[in-house]
């Protein structure tokens, strides 16, 4: 019975032994050139890996250390040096390049209307974000439009061929906040020679906008002062990294919104002045789809990043 | 033999954007360059000092055909929008440079809001009445894009991978493109000074006191050209395996033609618009420059199927 413990007990130390080694066998496996390619070159244990197939041996230390398959499998494996070195750049989670957790986002940008063929509500914008996460961000926006937006020839062309006139509307100002989030991370090479990261990111929130309607049916008599609308937004957008502080970014986002229009329709005698026939009567679902170009610095500019061996 | 070709390729097109990127950087940025190395130089002092920023990297472009049928959607239209479903073909003598056809047909038009109020609420007065003899025919003086070629150079200077989740992991690369197109527009039929067409628009009609059936039958006459114009713009590709994926892609064009068929053109005889207008003729003067952009999806087959890699 005693024996048949030792037997079991040495069973399971076995049994420890080769999973752990199996374990090891697969991490170093992991960082494997060939994995990159998924070429079915075998790959070996070291010491009995044969020198023809040294540069595939998986020692990537050794490959990229420029001496040659040959001095690999001889020089470079047994030079305690070179393993030393090799410890210090490999870890189990490589770094990301730009770290977000718990940084401050400050983004300058300017902003344009992608889905208005009758006037472009032009903008320049901030946005704030705090990224309590790294992958999570609360923040906010102020966009300011007044005296940037462009009235198109198309109204006044449509008013003036078939005597229809589009209401339109102008905006003065627009502040948001919005949850954002990053699904999509990756990295691009350019000519093979220099790496840029980037992200891909969603947001949605809620804030408010100052608008009115501009006047093109009876411009003589009506003026309209500004009023706040409360503003739905969501968008997606593009990082991409320069340096660990500083990036740019493009953003499509879609401010939606209940908007009064003008009246079509011009009340006639003293009733003409009257404001409260100058707006119709039940107020206008907008989406307004903007595209944000900009950039983006990050607070601090450099941040502690710790290694998970 | 295509890792060397890239390598070569590389060094030089490191110089131009290097140039590029200072000229970008100084006279776009302003900012002062930052006391790291810029654009993720890769600082490393190790053993991978040195050595090339991708390896083993899976050529998907390089030497190889790829085909994709294409559905395309106008967008920013005033009275219309064009669905296109096409097929482009593309060949890559190198990983970031090949040339490509692209072929395209609208059959189906999806007409705006605009047009919709228009042909509900248009008035139609003696001073307009061949810009629009009968309002609720409209949508049928508009103008369409019928058809679509062009021949293109694409440059791919962006090629990376990203992770969806941390758990689905997909190559990329990001192009752009340019060249020539042909666009097949068929707008409404012109109307010359002195013919019958613009005198029976003239007046209405005195006995229903509306637009004549002479001058109707103008906003409904059609006439087809092309238009030759410049088209550029990018892509990004996403690839699920060595010979399947899909291209979201952005194009644009820039030409001329009269989409509203409206007569908008006159001068008085200082040269000036107003009390000129309308000029009581449709021709290319009428006509206006837009910039026509569409969004693309597309599926791409890459031939032969195999891939090769870099060192």
């Amino acid at each position: 019975m005693k024996k048949a413990r030792i037997a079991l007990l040495a069973a399971h130390v076995l049994a420890g032994v080769w999973l752990v080694a199996g374990a090891a066998a697969a991490q170093d496996m992991s960082f494997s050139l060939d994995e990159t390619d998924g070429s079915s070159d075998t790959m070996t244990d070291s010491g009995d890996t044969p020198d023809s197939v040294a540069s595939d041996s998986g020692d990537v230390i050794g490959d990229l250390a420029g001496t040659g398959p040959a001095a690999d499998t001889t020089a470079g494996r047994d030079t305690p040096e070179h393993v030393d070195e090799a410890r210090e750049e490999i870890y189990a989670v490589q770094q990301i390049y730009a770290l977000r957790l718990n940084r401050v986002e400050i983004s300058p940008s300017y902003s344009a209307t992608l889905n208005d063929p009758f006037i472009s509500h032009n903008g320049i914008g901030l946005g704030l974000n705090y990224w309590f996460t790294n992958v999570l961000a609360v923040g906010a926006n102020f966009i300011w439009y007044q005296g940037l937006e462009n009235d198109s020839d198309i109204n006044f062309q449509v008013r003036r061929s078939t005597r229809l006139a589009v209401p339109v509307n102008q905006y003065q100002l627009g502040a948001h906040l919005a949850f954002t989030y990053v699904p999509i991370y990756g990295k691009f090479a350019m000519f093979n020679e220099f790496i840029f990261q980037y992200d891909l990111y969603v947001l949605g929130g809620v804030g408010i906008m100052r608008t009115r309607p501009l006047p093109v049916v009876d411009p003589e008599v009506r003026s309209f002062d500004f009023d706040i609308r409360v503003a739905f937004n969501v968008g997606i957008g593009l990082r991409v990294f320069i340096t660990r502080w500083l990036a740019i970014f493009a953003e499509i986002r879609d401010y939606m919104y209940l908007e009064q229009l003008e009246s079509l329709d011009v009340a006639l005698g003293s009733a003409r002045a009257d404001s409260s026939t100058w707006t119709q009567s039940s107020p206008a679902f907008i989406n307004n789809v903007t595209t944000h170009l900009g950039l983006t610095f990050f607070l601090p500019f450099d941040f502690e990043y710790r290694l998970p061996r | 033999m295509h890792g060397q070709t890239n390598i070569s390729a590389g060094i030089t097109m490191r110089t131009l954007f290097m140039a590029a990127a200072l000229a970008l950087g100084i006279g776009v940025t302003g900012l002062a360059a930052p006391s790291q190395a810029s654009a993720q130089e890769v600082q490393i002092t190790g053993p991978l000092a040195g050595q090339p920023a991708v390896r083993h990297m899976r050529t998907y472009r390089a030497n190889r055909f790829n085909l994709m049928p294409t559905v395309g959607y106008t967008l920013q239209d005033e009275f219309a929008r064009a669905l296109f479903v096409g097929l482009e073909a593309n060949y890559h003598f190198l990983d970031w440079l090949g040339v490509g056809i692209w072929a395209a047909y609208n059959p189906a038009d999806i007409d705006t809001d605009l047009t919709s109020q228009i042909s509900t609420t248009g008035q139609t007065t003696d001073r307009n009445r061949l810009s629009l003899p009968q309002a609720s025919n409209f949508s049928h003086q508009i103008g369409h894009i019928r058809w679509a070629v062009s021949a293109h150079l694409i440059f791919v200077p962006l090629r990376g991978k990203l992770s969806l989740f941390q758990s689905i992991f997909v190559d990329t690369d990001l192009y752009i493109f340019a060249g020539i197109a042909i666009w097949g527009i068929e707008e409404r039929a012109g109307i010359a000074d002195g013919s019958a067409e613009q005198q029976s628009c003239a007046t209405a009609d005195s006995m229903t006191g509306q637009s004549s059936g002479a001058c109707v039958q103008t906003q409904l006459a059609r006439a087809s050209r092309v238009a030759p114009a410049p088209i550029f713009g990018l892509g990004l590709s996403l690839y699920a395996n060595s010979w399947f994926g899909i291209s979201l892609e952005w194009r644009a064009s820039v030409f001329s033609w009269n989409p509203s068929g409206t007569d908008e053109s006159g001068h008085d005889q200082h040269g000036q618009p107003g009390s000129g207008f309308p000029d009581h003729v449709l021709d290319g003067t009428d006509s206006r420059t837009t910039f026509t952009h569409m969004v693309q999806l597309g599926l791409i087959f890459n031939l032969p199927p195999e891939q090769s890699t870099t060192e």
